[in-house]
């Protein structure tokens, strides 16, 4: 059963249905036994009176007259009706009402009545009591003991009618209670549980109405109730979630819709302005060489971006490889003899020939050619630039450092988010659009290391990476 | 025309310089904030066209400072930043354009004659005086039916003069306006290219255009 209000309402309407019947069957039963208690009490008292008013003299009884014209008896319709007995089961009695019938014989101890239901002789339900009796006799007999033959016994029987009329009266009466009390409850429950459920088809309406281009709205704890409310939070835990991750989505594109901007508004106007009038051969070349320069520039910072994204999806596929460290650094450092030389810059390689580790060559190549850019570009003129390694237990550790850090300490900390630049502001060539950092960290993650910076005294920057001796599985 | 061109991106501030000088302008340039912010306030730029993000100190603290400081200079800030936020706060700052990048070349250079046209209260493209007809948009000059060809700086010169037809523009107004901050200074300069003016504009058969006023400077058509 899906539908939480239709397991409710049966569960309700069950539930009542189980009660009201049992209820039902106890009053029916208290009922019933109290009415036949009564009947049986009342044929008792008449069989009491019949008992008393018998003289028995001589295997002779003699009724009074008086009590032979009770009404029960008398009547037409449903005629009460009596037999007395002997001990010895001789009928010495029986009522005008009974014909030449016999009613069944049966007794109890002396004088305690013991009730039986029967048939009456029109084949009606009736009721009777045996009585077993001793009957008054003559004066004349008074001193003598009494004999067995002394005692007689009586059963007096009635038409149970009228009790079993008033029964089914009941029984009906109950039944048509119990299904008139069912349906209005039918009726209640179904407008008390969509009553009580309207806060979920709310809360419903509420997320319906959230639009994934604004999430900023909350759900609101508006006639809410308390059962509501945690779902109604852990919604809204969601939705700031949600909200936050696509606002960082949000600025990661604009960032990078930003840096692409700058560069491509770069080449364009050197583009239009070399287009505004004829010029000679050496301006149409160093315009080209401009924009040569602006696109490799773009091509540098979309593959950085590129990588990213496949860090991100987990698109990164590692060779492992047995890497000479000192090797490497120095044919990443190739790329920027010229502009070391340019300015000043004393590049020294620290790492030992033999070091060596297991690990991807692509990416620590890329992350290296990152580290040793952002170093040229940073470091002072005429600074230097170093690269070192150690072995910290079977860990590689790899530094690269330069001079001419202007960072604090707290801006350090920012160096890896996508974007972030100490001035806040491109360098004069546009190459640094703050990717760098943050590229590395995350190929270091991915290759099963980590990064950390730091800034000494005396502004040396130092760049230090962890990785496993062998690629993480 | 003087303009004061701050952006920190090599490429673009190379090419802006040279297209805007191409067309008339007399431009200073600076990649810093701060230098930018000196610039600005050492000198009545007609037009600074302002990036905003900068090294040393931002755009828009640039815009803020030189508001505070009264200077009224028409800004136009050019920067890649295109949100509704970022318009309405550089705007609100007192900024007069705001221009995103990438643009068209042709856009900005149209933009900066619309800001100093409203600087100098003049709504129309074209500028006349007597028969001689300053094209503002097409920076062409007009004596009667006869097209005048000047060179980029006496453009500039007369063009600075047209703005201001009617007044009395002093020498010094001139050097701010038409000359860049690196321009070699040279006392007669100006009287120099007032004299090359004249010959390319006025006409022996009619009336004098420009004007000399004795120890204050130049006018150009009559004085109101």
């Amino acid at each position: 059963m899906r539908s939480l209000r239709t397991r409710l309402l049966v569960g309700i309407i069950g539930g009542m249905m189980l009660l009201l019947l049992a209820f039902s069957l106890i009053i029916y039963t208290v009922i019933r036994r109290a009415l036949v208690n009564q009947f049986d009490a009342s044929l008792a008292a008449t069989a009491r009176i019949l008992a008393a008013s018998v003289e028995y003299d001589d295997d002779e009884i003699e009724l009074e007259l008086d009590v032979q014209m009770m009404p029960e008896f008398q009547s037409l319709e449903k005629p009460a009706c009596y037999q007395f007995w002997q001990h010895d089961g001789t009928a010495v009695a029986r009522s005008p009402s009974l014909g030449t019938d016999d009613l069944l014989l049966f007794e109890g101890s002396l004088g305690v009545p013991v009730f039986r239901a029967l048939h009456t002789r029109n084949g009606q339900p009736g009721r009777a009591v045996g009585l077993k009796f001793k009957p008054r006799t003559d004066g004349r007999d008074d001193e003598q003991q009494p004999t067995k033959q002394q005692t007689l016994t009586l059963v007096v029987a009635r038409d149970v009618g009228d009790l079993y009329y008033h029964l089914r009266f009941l029984r009906w009466l109950l039944v048509i209670a119990s299904v008139g009390t069912i349906a209005l409850s039918l009726l209640v429950a179904a407008f008390v549980v969509r009553r009580g459920l309207s806060p979920l088809n709310s809360l419903a309406a509420q997320i319906a109405a959230i639009k994934e281009d604004d999430l900023t709205v909350r759900i609101g704890s508006e006639n809410m109730p308390a059962e509501v409310m945690p779902i109604r939070k852990r919604l809204n835990d969601l939705l700031s979630r949600l909200e936050a991750s696509f606002g960082r989505e949000r600025r990661f594109t604009a960032d990078v819709a930003h840096e692409l901007r700058t560069p491509l508004a770069g080449m364009r106007s050197t583009l239009e302005v070399t287009l505004t009038r004829m010029r000679d051969i050496n301006e149409y070349q160093a315009s080209l060489s401009d924009c040569l320069a602006i696109s490799k520039n773009m091509q540098a910072m979309v593959d950085n971006l590129l990588a990213l994204a496949r860090i991100d999806a987990h698109q990164m596929t590692f060779h492992r490889d047995r890497i000479q460290l000192a090797e490497l650094v120095n044919s990443c450092w190739q790329a920027f003899l010229d502009k070391a030389r340019e300015r000043s810059i004393v590049f020294e390689n620290r790492i030992p020939a033999e070091m060596s580790c297991q690990s991807d060559r692509e990416s620590l190549s890329m992350v290296l050619s990152n580290l040793l850019d952002n170093a040229v570009e940073y470091s002072n003129e005429a600074g230097q630039i170093w690269t070192t390694t150690h072995h910290v237990g079977d860990r590689v550790e790899i530094t690269v450092a330069n001079t001419g850090c202007r960072l604090t300490n707290e801006q350090v900390l920012q160096v890896f988010d996508c974007f972030w630049r100490g001035d806040s502001s491109r360098t004069e060539t546009g190459v640094h659009c703050g990717l760098g950092l943050a590229l590395v960290q995350r190929i270091i993650k991915a290759l099963g290391g980590h990064t950390a910076v730091e800034v000494q005294n005396g502004g040396i920057f130092t760049v230090r990476l962890t990785l496993p001796d062998s690629l993480p599985a | 025309m003087r303009l004061l061109l701050i952006e920190d991106y090599r490429p673009l501030q190379k090419s802006l310089t040279k297209g805007l000088r191409e067309a008339g302008f007399a431009v200073d340039t600076t990649g810093d904030g701060n230098e930018g912010l000196w610039y600005a306030l050492g000198n009545d730029y007609d037009v600074i066209i302002l990036d905003l993000m900068l090294p040393g100190i931002n755009g828009l603290k640039i815009l803020k400072e030189l508001r505070a400081k009264g200077r009224k200079n028409p800004v136009l800030i050019l920067t890649a930043k295109d949100t509704l936020e970022d318009r309405v706060t550089g705007l609100d700052l007192g900024a007069d354009d705001y221009l995103v990048k990438p643009f068209e070349f042709k856009e900005l250079l149209a933009r900066i004659r619309a800001l100093m046209r409203r600087r100098y209260q003049e709504k129309s493209p074209c500028i006349k005086v007597k028969d001689l007809r300053v094209d503002l948009a097409a920076q062409q000059v007009w004596r009667g039916r006869e097209k005048v060809q000047l060179t980029p700086r006496e453009y500039a010169l007369l063009e600075y003069l047209a703005m201001r037809a009617g007044q009395t523009v002093s020498r010094t107004d001139i050097w701010e306006h038409v000359y860049e901050f690196n321009s070699a200074a040279s006392s007669n300069v100006v009287d120099v290219y007032i004299g090359y003016l004249r010959k390319k504009i006025e006409r022996p058969d009619k009336a004098a255009l420009i004007h000399t006023v004795r120890g204050r400077g130049y006018i150009l058509g009559a004085q109101s």
